[in-house]
């Protein structure tokens, strides 16, 4: 357990704290992994965020790495969404998800309030049932679970329309909702989609917290950026509904990084983030990189620091907002090179 | 109809095709001097120069004399068959393709067939992009006749109806990918007489002797692995160091990563640097000892004969062992053998790897070279149709 936990998301951080949990766990997974202690050889514990060891992101597409130490319980490996290739594959564990599930609900209690409401998941009900594995977008859903007071899941297993009569009998017994769903999802089969009358009525007067997460890569290519999906998505709710966009990757799993009112994403005291020159690994501080996740968070398997292939940029200065720490901006994606070969794929 | 003569031997073939062959070959030769001034962007350079050097006119025409022997000029000798263009050449394209499209569009061109060439409905088509830079800039002619009016260059899925038409229609299928993609292409009806050849997934090595191993040498693997990585089939998915420690290895490791830095002195792309970070961390989790290269243009490991090979795309595995253990740990469907052994060496290896289903042998500098035989299948040549006369 880690002690900054305990502590509100974005107080006032303690990152020699930080810094010595996350020495510790990185000797822990040193002890108890091998594939990672083979990659991190002669590794000693840093003074520095930049010394802490990490695994490039694409690790985890190519094969599974465990923890294993007295005591660890694995259970479901998380499937990411895998849109671009092979799904990224991520050994879960009792402990972690206790700790996953403790900050993801810190963090959206941040944004969204403490008031339990009935979450409305744009999503089938079928991951739940799938054994030994769970995808990453029930994860960010399930991320919001803390916050529900009952949970609907508004698709059928076979199909993409929103079973609208759902949504009415939550309407029916309460006007403040939270509603998850993949940032694509909620603009086709929400946005887009024509409601019933009545349930339109109903809408019209409701509070909607939209939540989503997920990749525009579709939704660009549509000709749709986040001021149109926000816009469309608030037209036909009531006053005090809203939409938070939330970054976050199955590799870094408890992890949310919502937009703040101020265009930024904040970094909860339990975590942190630097950003990386691609071609020296040098850090960076307000030009763009790759992102380099870090948390306290993850036991049984080593992702807890992640090289990932998103581009950020740490943003000087305090935010307006209020919340402490490092604020960053999420530019993109690696550009992809196409691979230019001719049998292999 | 025009007509060339080639002699093999005692056996002369008469080859009828819809175009002077040598005016046809100095056009090719001709744009050559106009891609080198300027090169169009979706190519790399170095797809650029190697699509500059496949042009060479001795290369061009070598396809002719690999089929029906040297050119021979006019002669009132008995010609023993004719050859003709069989008709239209359809091929499909893997994803992700680089130059693979622009090269057969070339060596096809050379024929007289209609060639029909389809390009993976994902990734960058290279092959439009050639055929509409050669249009572009060669002068009125029998080549830019021949592309423009019997050239067909599209990119479509595997569901498109297209598909179905082009098989039903094509005198020969030349069908590149996965081994799915090249079953579903060859599954799909087509005349009996016609010929499909299949070219699904294949590994390539490289396999090298200390003694031969000069800097040449060295920046010759490193040039074939820079241009795709590990995208290949052609790709050196390992170099084997013939009967040497793994001491040799690793020292042979940290000269190409000496060289790489002289050799790439640029950049490489984002994602190039990115992959390499993770293959050199997906080696070292393997228990390789892996460097990532100055500036992560590439991973190079060093591993035992025994250990698993570690897979990608930026990585450079290299493994010390005998001769025996090569054999024996050769990919089921081997595809070329790059080599940079002596001459002793080369012919007891030929002896030994004939059995092997190897399909090339050649010296590494020739790994990526695309020809009129492939896989071992000379289609090229089976793009004719022949009549006997003797």
């Amino acid at each position: 357990m880690s002690e900054l936990l305990r502590c509100p998301p974005y107080g006032p951080r303690n990152d020699c704290r930080l810094l010595e949990e996350l020495n510790a766990l990185a000797r822990h997974h040193l002890d108890h992994c091998a594939a990672y202690a083979q990659i991190w050889k002669g590794w000693s514990a840093s003074d520095r965020l930049a010394g802490i060891p990490y695994l490039h992101v694409g690790l985890f597409k190519l094969g599974e790495f465990r923890t294993d130490f007295p005591g660890v319980r694995h259970g479901r490996t998380l499937h990411s969404s895998g849109t671009s290739g092979s799904a990224s594959r991520i050994a879960l564990d009792e402990e972690s998800s206790s700790l996953q599930s403790q900050s993801a609900t810190a963090i959206l209690k941040d944004f969204l309030g403490e008031t339990p409401r009935p979450l409305l998941v744009l999503d089938s009900a079928e991951s739940l049932r799938a054994r030994g594995a769970v995808t990453a977008r029930l994860a960010a859903a399930m991320s919001l679970r803390a916050l529900a007071s009952e949970i609907h899941f508004l698709l059928e297993d076979s199909g993409e329309e929103v079973r609208w009569e759902r949504v009415g009998a939550a309407l029916e017994k309460n006007s403040d909702l939270i509603l998850y769903g993949l940032t694509s999802a909620l603009w086709t089969n929400w946005a887009e989609a024509m409601s019933p009358e009545p349930v339109r009525a109903k809408l019209s007067q409701a509070t909607i917290s939209f939540v989503h997460s997920g990749g525009w890569k579709k939704l660009e290519a549509e000709g749709v950026d986040s001021r149109r999906l926000e816009q469309t998505l608030l037209a036909g709710v009531g006053t005090g509904s809203r939409v938070l966009d939330f970054y976050g990757l199955a590799e870094q799993v408890g992890l949310l990084y919502p937009l703040c009112e101020e265009g930024f994403r904040h970094v909860p005291v339990w975590a942190d983030i630097l950003v990386r020159d691609a071609w020296s690994l040098e850090t960076l501080e307000g030009e763009p990189g790759m992102l380099q996740l870090v948390n306290v968070l993850a036991r049984g398997a080593p992702y807890f620091s992640v090289l990932t292939e998103d581009l950020g940029r740490i943003v000087p200065g305090a935010c307006p907002c209020g919340r402490s720490g490092k604020r960053f901006e999420l530019i993109g994606r690696v550009p992809k090179a196409e691979l230019r070969g001719c049998g292999n794929v | 109809m025009f007509e060339t003569r080639f002699v093999a031997g005692e056996r002369r073939t008469l080859v009828l095709l819809p175009f002077n062959l040598d005016r046809l070959l100095d056009d090719w030769t001709a744009l050559r001097s106009q891609m080198s001034r300027r090169k169009p962007d979706p190519f790399t350079r170095d797809e650029w120069a190697y699509l500059i050097g496949f042009l060479d006119r001795d290369h061009l025409e070598h396809a002719f004399r690999q089929a029906f022997g040297e050119r021979e000029s006019e002669t009132r000798d008995p010609v023993h068959a004719v050859a003709l263009p069989g008709g239209p050449v359809a091929v499909w394209l893997p994803n992700n393709v680089s130059l693979l499209g622009p090269l057969v569009l070339i060596l096809i061109s050379t024929t007289g067939n209609p060639v029909w060439i389809k390009s993976g409905s994902r990734g960058d088509d290279l092959t439009k992009a050639f055929l509409d830079y050669a249009v572009a800039n060669l002068p009125e002619g029998s080549l830019r006749e021949q592309l423009t009016t019997a050239v067909v260059a599209e990119t479509f899925s595997r569901e498109d109806a297209r598909n179905g038409r082009w098989a039903a229609d094509a005198r020969t299928r030349l069908v590149f990918g996965s081994d799915a993609a090249v079953g579903a292409v060859q599954a799909l009806p087509h005349p009996v007489e016609s010929m499909g050849f299949s070219f699904g997934h294949r590994e390539s090595e490289a396999w090298l002797e200390t003694s031969a191993c000069d800097d040449r040498t060295l920046e010759s693997l490193l040039r074939v692995f820079a241009v795709y990585g590990q995208a290949a089939c052609t790709s050196p998915a390992r170099v084997v160091l013939l009967e040497e420690t793994r001491t040799k290895a690793l020292e042979l490791r940290d000269r190409l990563l000496e060289l790489w830095r002289t050799l790439f002195p640029r950049d490489p792309e984002m994602s190039v640097a990115s992959a390499a970070i993770r293959d050199h961390q997906w080696a070292a989790a393997r228990g390789w000892d892996s460097r990532l290269a100055p500036r992560h243009g590439s991973a190079f490991a060093v591993g035992d004969a025994e250990m698993p090979k570690p897979n990608g795309s930026r990585l450079l595995p290299l493994t010390a062992m005998t001769v025996e253990q090569a054999l024996e740990s050769l990919p089921a469907r081997i595809q070329t053998i790059g080599h940079a052994v002596s001459r002793d060496r080369e012919r007891q290896l030929l002896r030994r790897i004939v059995p092997r289903g190897v399909k090339r042998f050649v010296p590494l500098a020739d790994m990526h070279r695309f020809g009129p035989i492939w896989d071992g299948q000379a289609f090229w040549q089976q793009t004719f149709d022949r009549m006997e006369l003797a």
